[in-house]
């Protein structure tokens, strides 16, 4: 991998890292999206430097519809009954998560391989996708559907207007 | 400069961690889903690091493969969560 390639995967990711934080410490949803976005953004330029065009394109698309989706003004804001103290031990949790896996990837001992092929790939992926793993994604196609539809079924849905009001 | 699996590794960890963090400690029930693309796009990034540097044998591309089926994965369970939580005011 040259220089320009390594560069551009580190720029990715610390897009990719600054967009994560302005989703955790933003508070407005419009800010939200764009930090969202940003994150996809990193995410494809990585995928990009790594040699996976397609997966970029892809992982561009979805993540630029979740960052439209978290943009609409009037979805309903649903709060946790979690208390502040089991949040602290989630973050915790997160770090101590980051400190295993960072230690995982600096004691691992990886197998080095060539890679032959192309910048995008997207007739071998094709080729890998509807043929030789044709029954895994038209599972995970079948599970977007149904989460899709199931998502504009209950938005469609009217709430009560005491629930509408505050009122229980 | 070059980049190794280490360093895919490491910003992979980095994304998974960052995506935990937010599902933790975000308050609002929307605000905590969107953590998951970030933990996805973690994972994506680790699979399509190893399809670059380390697939060996077998089809090498089967990352990407993963890589993709994530990215739409984490498109179904953000629509999911907005759709379930409703709309704030009759059309």
């Amino acid at each position: 991998m040259d220089s320009l390639h390594a560069i551009g995967f580190y720029v990715s990711a610390a897009l990719a890292g600054v967009g994560g934080l302005g989703l955790a410490f933003a508070r407005r949803h419009q800010r939200r999206a764009l930090a969202l976005a940003l994150v996809g953004l990193g995410t494809a330029g990585a995928y990009l430097s790594l040699s996976a065009g397609f997966a970029a394109v892809i992982a561009l698309l979805c993540y630029a519809a979740c960052a439209l989706l978290v943009a609409r003004p009037d979805y309903r804001t649903v709060e946790q009954a979690v208390s502040a103290v089991w949040r602290q031990v989630g973050a915790i949790g997160a770090a101590l998560l980051f400190v295993a896996l960072a230690y995982a990837a600096f004691r691992g001992d990886f197998v080095h391989a060539t890679f032959y092929g192309g910048p995008f790939g997207s007739l071998s992926l094709a080729r890998l996708m509807f043929a030789h793993d044709a029954l895994a994604t038209e599972a995970v196609a079948g599970l977007v559907l149904v989460s899709l539809v199931g998502a504009a079924a209950a938005w469609r849905r009217e709430r009560p207007r005491d629930d509408r009001e505050g009122r229980s | 400069m070059s980049v190794s699996l280490v360093s895919v590794m490491f910003v992979s960890a980095g994304l998974v961690a960052l995506g935990a963090f937010i599902s933790a400690w975000k308050r609002q029930l929307t605000g905590a889903v969107s953590g998951l693309p970030v933990m996805f796009a973690g994972a994506g990034v680790a699979f399509a690091g190893v399809a670059r540097f380390s697939a060996a044998s077998g089809a090498p591309l089967i990352g990407q493969e993963m890589a993709v089926m994530l990215a739409i994965a984490a498109l179904a369970a953000v629509g999911l969560a907005i759709g379930l939580a409703g709309r704030e005011s009759p059309r």
